[in-house]
């Protein structure tokens, strides 16, 4: 070990230059951050703009004075202990998903029929004696979480239809589908969202318009439909003919065949793939402030235009980017972990 | 399913590939409890032709029955069929991520409807049979060829199929497994199982046929007890295969 790392970075007199130099450069990088975040920051509420200049490195009394901002939004001020409550809902609801213990189709239908009325009662009001808050005045990290997950168990069931009928044996259905994925694919996700929030109301009848947030997340999940679809397709491609075959020997039904044999292997497959496209899939929640929603991102910025943060900007993206990667990179790590259990007894594969 | 009707009649069968004529109006009828080995030149149309039997393969023209249920469009009588017609395949063709064990129970609990503990205890029985009932929680990859094939026999035979249908099962395994898969083979013969086997395998067509059936073009060119089909081919293509495949 030691002797292979003195090989591989103190192998040559150029090779140790480099890796000093290396060394060198990460150090000042990671100095910087550590002097401007952590040693000659203000924490605390008491910090303004004149104690925070004067110490010369990060202001983090903006979070401490403007989270709820960042956080929750225009959400009435009163009432932010339901959005926070929301939230923890959304997070215990996608981790319960997350347990492969908890995989069968009663339980995750129960844990999500459960988790989406408690977050929609916590959220909306107007039951139990919670004063209603509209869904114009949602905002922050329940807005983009809400939005987040809708897009995929909205847009999820949808890719795999398309998908399953882009491969149909009837010609024209399989024609359809593919027109229907490449249009919506062709479109810029900005386009499909403004549709839907703004030209839609034109075009519906009356009943079927709905809330602006619901016809911007059906727009997101069509989105999400179309490339997952695509991904999942992929997957089907890699699956031998056999495999369907032999499933017809066995008498297996379409339904069967399609559950027990094809998805899951073409999921499998198509695993990387799908983690990244949820990984956009949060990204793209940033999207929706156009059509008028102020999700976390916008929160954040709201909440330093006030006059006295203005200067502060920096430390809320930091803040935001943060909420964000623990996000993200969970999302990525239990892709890892997904794609280490799932090759459990392909080793000669 | 009338199960005194002959297992398998097909009736001037035809099938197309866009223009090219793959299989010829073809005329075969097998007992229960026979023993039918087809072979023939690659090209031939025999697998073609029992991919037809339980429609892997739609045919154009012809009529195919299985113990007495016409194989017609409709969705119901080809489940009715696929239900007692099992297939061995050449790639054996297992599930990848399902253990053996769940390979073999699948189909019996979904389309058969058993408990889960009936369809358990049928797989280790057939598992036994086939001689690698300790690879049950193993998945397929961790296994050699020729006990992925074993499996799969198991695999069909958990579904108590009336007829099976092997589509060169030995042609992809390494030679050193090749009689471990034909043991289990003879064995299913010996217990009265009808089988339809296109193989090249002519040591196993004259241990355990009934009849052997050659086939070259599409077409029936020859069928006979294997002692005729052996010792005393009557066309001259026949004579010219059976030269290649017995000739060294």
């Amino acid at each position: 070990m030691t002797a292979s790392f003195r090989k591989n970075y103190f192998g040559s007199f150029g090779s140790s230059l480099m890796t000093l130099f290396s060394l060198g450069v990460i150090g000042a990088i990671l100095w910087a951050l550590v002097d401007w975040g952590i040693l000659r920051a203000t924490f605390g509420a008491d910090g303004t703009q004149e104690t925070c200049q004067a110490a010369g490195g990060a202001c983090w009394s903006v979070i401490a004075t403007r989270w709820r901002v960042i956080l929750f939004g225009i959400y009435p001020y009163e009432e932010q202990w339901r959005a926070g409550i929301a939230c923890l809902v959304v997070a215990l609801v996608i981790v319960l998903s997350c347990l492969p213990r908890l995989w069968s189709f009663g339980r995750l239908s129960m844990i999500w029929l459960i988790g989406t009325a408690l977050f929609y009662a916590l959220m909306r009001g107007g039951v139990f004696g919670l004063a209603a808050v509209n869904e114009q005045q949602w905002g922050g990290l329940p807005l983009t979480l809400f939005i987040f997950v809708a897009t995929g168990v909205i847009g999820m069931p949808l890719a795999i239809l398309l998908a399953l009928l882009r491969r149909s044996e009837y010609r024209v259905i399989a024609r359809v589908s593919g027109w229907i994925i490449d249009t919506i694919r062709s479109l810029p996700l900005l386009s499909i969202l403004f549709t839907c929030a703004i030209v839609l109301p034109f075009m519906l009848p009356g009943f079927l318009i709905g809330e602006k947030l619901y016809r911007v997340l059906f727009g997101a999940a069509l989105f999400f439909a179309a490339y997952q679809a695509e991904i999942i397709r992929g997957g089907f491609q890699g699956i031998p003919k056999g495999q369907e075959e032999a499933a017809k020997a066995l008498g297996l039904s379409y339904v069967h065949r399609m559950t027990r044999i094809v998805l899951p292997q073409a999921f499998r497959l198509a695993l990387p793939a799908t983690i990244n496209q949820f990984v956009i899939a949060f990204m793209e929640t940033s999207l929706i402030v156009v059509v008028g929603f102020m999700e976390l991102l916008a929160a954040g910025n709201t909440a330093f235009k006030t006059g006295e943060w203005k200067f502060a900007y920096a430390e809320v993206y930091v803040f935001i980017a943060f909420i964000y990667f623990a996000f993200v990179f969970g999302l990525s790590r239990y892709g890892a972990y997904l794609e280490a259990r799932m090759n459990v007894g392909h080793a000669k594969d | 399913m009338d199960l005194t009707a002959p297992a398998i009649e097909i009736t001037a069968l035809d099938k197309f590939y866009g223009a090219y004529h793959a299989l010829k109006s073809i005329n075969l009828t097998v007992a229960k409890g026979e023993k039918v080995v087809i072979c023939g030149p690659s090209g031939s149309g025999k697998s073609t032709m029992i991919r037809c039997i339980n429609q892997l393969e739609e045919h154009n023209a012809g009529l195919i029955r299985v113990f007495g249920t016409t194989l017609d469009d409709s969705l119901g009588s080809i489940d009715e069929i696929r239900k007692e017609v099992g297939m061995v395949f050449q790639q054996f063709n297992l599930f990848p991520h399902m253990t053996v064990l769940e390979n073999c129970t699948l189909a019996p609990m979904l389309v058969r409807k058993i408990s889960r503990a009936e369809a358990e205890a049928t797989a280790m029985k057939y598992l036994e049979k086939v001689r690698i009932p300790d690879q049950a929680q193993k998945f397929p990859g961790q296994l050699s060829g020729g006990q992925q094939q074993r499996v799969a026999i198991a695999r069909a035979l958990c579904m108590k199929p009336e007829v099976l249908l092997f589509d060169e099962p030995t042609s992809a395994l390494d030679p050193e497994m090749i009689a471990e898969v034909l043991d289990v083979m003879v064995t299913l013969a010996q217990e009265g199982m009808t089988m339809v086997c296109v193989t090249h395998e002519m040591g196993f067509a004259r241990k355990v046929a009934d009849r052997v059936i050659f086939m070259d073009n599409g077409e029936i060119v020859e069928e006979a007890d294997p002692e005729t089909f052996f010792t005393q081919p009557k066309n001259e293509r026949t004579r010219l295969f059976l030269s290649q495949v017995l000739g060294h």
